[in-house]
């Protein structure tokens, strides 16, 4: 036989050295992180770190997880990765992680998540508290700390309503006041500055909230009127009220809007949600502000200006709205 | 409870259903669904940035986030989920064939389904298909896959024909950090990874690189061609039974830039790898097939580039090359026309090169119409070809053993050096001529330098029907346009013909998009196509050999139901099932093959802590044998498929196992009858007598690191 068939590259050298070398680096990298408990409790420590400033998190799944995860990307990008982060579970031990915030001198925590603020509600008040990550707290004790909520500042909600609907003159809402009580109080103000009412009606439970949809929709005029959904699990709840909002108003040609990015791809004209890297930067702004000042230059509820537009090309069609050239969206719905 | 979706507010009301009181304090998932809504939009809105379009197609989005989920590691196991998709493979090498609705299941190729990557071409023209010497694409790089069922040709132009795959690579944007990977698993299987992305000022710089090889299933192949040759001729030099030759060596790096409006992208990708059942239907266990390619293109593009118009253009190039060892029968078999001694052998050789330019416009100054307007030019180069083997064809085409290896690329190429040129035009408009009504009417015509012109045609009414229903009806028209060996191949099997004209389809589809409940959506597809011009392998006129032609018609129906249920909110269930049947006219019989039912579905089961859990089944049955065929049935099957993953250190690191095939179903695929052509005993290829296993149960370990 003249001519050997022989595999010449079944193990060519330069397959070997790169396969060599990028399992080195994923060795190299992977001793780099330990794992480390904090003496067995729940709260782990991810990341070493020897800043003034702690990013306190909550410990769940994804795809949640990810909302935490481009937060701290935000915040570490102002910090320049200075910052002692720690993963809170829901049985963490508290007292352990405060002893680890002072051993390592921390003197401002960045609480993110209900878990997050829960913690930092429990910390003396030496420690400077910058929270977010959340639409309010449940009750925990923050004092005077600022809380940036995920809830999307009304005055830019109501803009984007003008631009897509320049005859807009009144927007009506359903509200559960324990969650959204302090929202409505910017929305009224943010409203009047647009020239456009708000009529805000309280629903305690759904059948208080079914009650005010329907004097909504008996009253509501296409030409002028637009319907709120806030962050409200009676005012907005998914599996009953929003369908019979969302399938109403599609039948008498309401323009329906959202702080609730999930809404825009149930049908909802539009909705602003939050730019979470960005969010997390003005965090960092906050936080290292409280570094160099001593205190807080805003303080309490802070509605979220860090925002992107969603928007429903099929209901806007069936709307008749136009969306300006100038008009740019973070997401476009339906998805094909 | 009757406040069911589409009550009034009065029912609600009459009934007198009170929900939850608004005391509880929420928990911290409530919150962010009150944010973000449920699983699937948290996802996208913590995704990239995208600009999804309403596209008149019925089409399936693949995200890198279902590819976990699924545990898929090649394009093939993503493929095989998708509704109306079914993955077989070639029963010459071990090439995964995606069939569309049935079409192309019974070929060796797969040039019915154009591949992009990033929009951009990568059907190679040899054969038609992506190129089978490069293995099927990894997902490690892969931002998320759209795969359109239905003829594209309107808008893509050539392959069009059954369905369109594009694989929209990681970017800086979607992608950004370095992450780190490897896997190892059953059959000495390892792959490496790293990936990178960040920005520096307005450049987007993203990177990756990968490593793998694995030793391949190696399934037994019980007989093969060569078997049956010797049972008509003597001898019994056949490797069967044995094991295919499955391993594979693959090296896979990509690189995106983007400067504003700019993007370039560039890849290299080269895969050294076994030759599964063989070139010729006949195990080989030294063969190889050595696949390159590398592939750049640089776009701009700017959607607001005026106050109504919008304009993009792109240029690329794609050079791919084929650098095979075969070893076409062993050692010592016996054909008619004598005794290959030291086995029958051949060293093919291709090398392709693809320019790309293209143009497009968008413009919306016309009320309710928005129309897209596009040219382009191709160059289409397969520069080089070589040929060595130690035989040659006589006229009925069965190979004489010449002796020795030695180039025959003067006498007796395999195929010559051929170049296409193409010059296309397309226009296509989306008209809202009423309210929730619109027409989307669009035509291509391709003008190509080797076999002609064709234009086709597509059309699209969407009707937004209610609130909670859309209905498309569809109609398109689509071509394959012949690949270099059907038209200048020389070949044991058949010769290429110079004449040969494009296959052409005609699809027409209905299709709804039903939110039956909240938590519950229905998608339902409808279609008929009709498929003339086949390329077929036919007896030459003279009654000496045979030629590939363009001869018969087949017709096809089917339907698609998808059903995506969010059991809860950390439960989430996605179904499929497809039907279809396709009857060759020339027989009015079943074309064979193609699974005439075939079901998916797999759930999501977000666990406690971090740890998720997805089960799924794929259940493909009732594959025909074509009229002739008196094998016994190819029997139905069933595989489970287990994957379990979880995060640690704050998502910095990310373990998953998966089983494939979890309880070791035996799985066939059917390998083509093939009748002796015009009653030719000595006819000298054969399919495998037996269908073909594929993969056994399947383990895999994968650990990811965010750095």
């Amino acid at each position: 036989m003249s001519c050997m068939i022989q595999p010449t590259l079944n193990r060519h050298p330069v397959f070997r050295a790169l396969a060599g070398l990028l399992l080195l680096a994923a060795l190299v990298a992977g001793s780099t992180q330990a794992f480390s408990d904090i003496a067995g409790s729940q709260a782990r420590k991810a990341i070493a770190g020897s800043g003034r400033v702690a990013i306190v998190y909550p410990a769940i799944g994804e795809p949640y997880r990810s909302v935490f995860e481009q937060i701290i990307s935000g915040i570490e990008s102002q910090t320049g990765g200075h910052t002692t982060n720690f993963e809170v579970g829901a049985n963490a031990d508290f007292g352990e992680l405060k002893n680890s915030l002072r051993q390592q001198g921390v003197e401002v925590v960045i609480a993110l998540g209900s878990q997050g603020v829960k913690f930092a509600a429990t910390l003396d008040r030496d420690i400077g508290v910058v929270a977010g990550g959340v639409i309010a707290p449940a009750g925990d004790e923050l004092h005077d700390a600022p809380v940036q909520s995920l809830s999307p500042a009304p005055a830019l909600l109501f803009g984007r309503l003008k631009q897509l609907m320049p005859g807009a003159r009144r927007v009506f809402a359903v509200y559960e006041p324990r969650q959204n009580g302090w929202l409505i109080r910017y929305a009224k103000e943010a409203a009047r500055a647009q020239g456009l009412e708000l009529v805000a009606y309280e629903g305690q439970d759904m059948r208080s909230a079914a009650a005010a949809y329907q004097n909504i929709l008996s009253v509501a005029d296409s030409r002028r009127d637009a319907i709120w959904l806030l962050q409200d699990s009676i005012g907005a709840e998914g599996g009953t009220i929003l369908p019979m909002v969302l399938q109403e108003a599609w039948n008498h040609n309401l323009v329906v809007f959202s702080s609730n990015f999930g809404h825009v791809r149930r049908g909802a004209l539009f909705s602003l949600y939050p730019d979470n890297v960005g969010m997390g930067r003005r965090l960092a702004g906050m936080a290292l502000g409280f570094l160099s000042s001593g205190s807080y230059e805003e303080q309490g509820m802070i509605p979220l200006r860090e925002v992107q537009a969603a928007i429903n090309l099929r209901t806007a069609e069936h709307l008749g709205v136009r969306p300006g050239k100038g008009m740019e969206f973070g997401m476009v719905f339906p998805e094909r | 409870m009757v406040c069911g979706k589409g009550s009034a507010v009065a029912v609600c009301l009459v009934t007198g259903w009170v929900g939850n009181s608004s005391a509880q304090q929420l928990s911290e998932e409530e919150q962010l669904a009150l944010v973000y809504g449920d699983r699937d939009t948290v996802s996208i809105a913590t995704g990239s940035k995208q600009l999804l379009r309403r596209a008149p197609a019925v089409a399936t989005v693949i995200t890198a986030e279902d590819i976990k989920a699924i545990g898929a590691t090649s394009l093939d196991d993503v493929m095989e989920s998708v509704p109306g998709v079914h993955v077989t493979r070639s029963y010459q090498s071990n090439f995964s064939i995606y069939s569309i609705r049935g079409i192309g299941a019974n070929q060796t190729t797969n040039p019915q389904v154009l591949m992009l990557q990033n929009g951009v071409p990568t059907n190679t023209m040899f054969r038609g298909d992506r190129g089978q010497a490069i293995g099927a694409p990894l997902l490690e790089n892969v931002e998320r896959i759209e795969i359109i069922r239905g003829p594209g040709s309107a808008l893509y132009g050539a392959d069009a024909f059954s369905g369109v795959i594009n694989i929209i690579t990681k970017n800086a944007e979607t992608a950004p950090g370095t992450t780190t990977g490897m896997r190892a698993g059953s059959f000495n299987s390892q792959n490496v990874w790293v990936q990178h992305g960040s920005r520096r000022g307005a450049l987007d710089v993203a990177a990756y690189l990968q490593a793998g090889r694995t030793d391949g299933a190696g399934q037994i192949v019980t007989a093969d061609a060569v078997t049956r040759f010797n049972r008509a001729f003597g001898g019994s030099s056949s490797y069967a039974p044995g094991p295919m030759s499955t391993n594979d060596e693959m090296i896979d790096g990509q690189l995106d830039l983007g400067y504003e409006k700019w993007r370039l992208r560039g890849g290299y990708k080269r895969s050294y790898a076994g030759l599964g059942v063989g070139a010729s239907s006949a195990l080989d266990p030294v063969g190889r097939e050595k696949g390159e390619r590398i592939n750049a293109d640089l776009s701009w593009n700017d959607e607001a580039f005026s106050r109504n118009w919008g304009v993009g253009f792109t240029g690329s190039y794609l050079q791919y090359a084929e650098d095979m060892t075969y070893q076409m029968f062993p050692p010592g078999t016996v054909l008619p026309t004598g005794t290959f001694t030291n086995g029958m052998l051949g060293m093919p050789g291709r090398w392709e090169r693809q320019y790309r330019f293209s143009g497009n416009a968008t413009y919306t100054g016309f009320a309710d119409h928005s129309v897209r307007l596009g040219a382009g030019h191709e160059d289409l180069d397969m520069y080089q070809v070589r040929t060595l083997k130690n035989f040659l064809l006589n006229a009925s085409g069965v190979p004489v053993p010449t002796g020795a290896v030695i180039d025959y690329s003067a006498i007796q190429p395999h195929q010559l050096p051929h170049r296409r040129f193409n010059d296309y035009a397309y226009i296509q408009d989306e008209w809202n001529f009423a309210r929730d009504w619109a027409l989307t009417a669009g035509l291509r015509n391709d003008n190509f330098s080797d076999f002609g012109s064709t234009t086709n045609p597509r059309l699209a009414l969407v009707w937004d029907t209610t609130y909670d229903l859309t209905s498309k009806l569809l109609y398109g028209e689509a071509f394959r346009a012949p690949s270099f060996n059907e038209q200048y191949g020389v070949n044991p099997g058949a010769d290429g013909n110079p004449n040969i004209r494009p296959e052409r389809i005609k699809t027409i589809e209905a299709a709804f998009a039903w939110q039956a409940q909240p938590d519950v959506k229905l998608n339902l597809s409808l279609f008929r196509h009709i498929m003339n011009d086949t390329i077929r392998t036919v007896g030459k006129s003279g009654g000496v050999g045979f030629q590939l032609t363009n001869t018969g018609q087949l017709h096809g129906s089917g339907a698609e139901i998808e059903v995506e249920w969010n059991a809860s909110r950390k439960v989430r269930v996605t179904a499929n099932l497809s039907l279809q049947e396709m009857i060759d006219e020339s027989t009015s019989m079943d074309a064979g093959y193609a699974p005439r039912k075939h079901a998916f579905a797999k759930a999501e089961w977000q666990m406690a802590g971090n740890w998720m859990l997805a089960p799924q089944v794929n259940w493909v049955a009732d594959r025909r044998r074509v009229p002739g065929d008196t094998r016994s049935p190819v029997p139905d099957y069933t595989t489970f498929d287990m994957t379990l993953r979880n995060s640690l250190e704050g998502g910095k690191w990310e373990l998953s196992a998966s089983v494939r095939n979890l309880f070791n179903a035996t799985a066939l695929e059917p390998t083509l009858y093939l009748a002796a052509p015009g009653n030719v005993p000595s006819y000298p290829t054969s399919a495998i007598p037996y269908d073909l296993p594929v993969a056994p149960r399947t383990l895999w370990l994968q650990a990811e690191l965010k750095l």
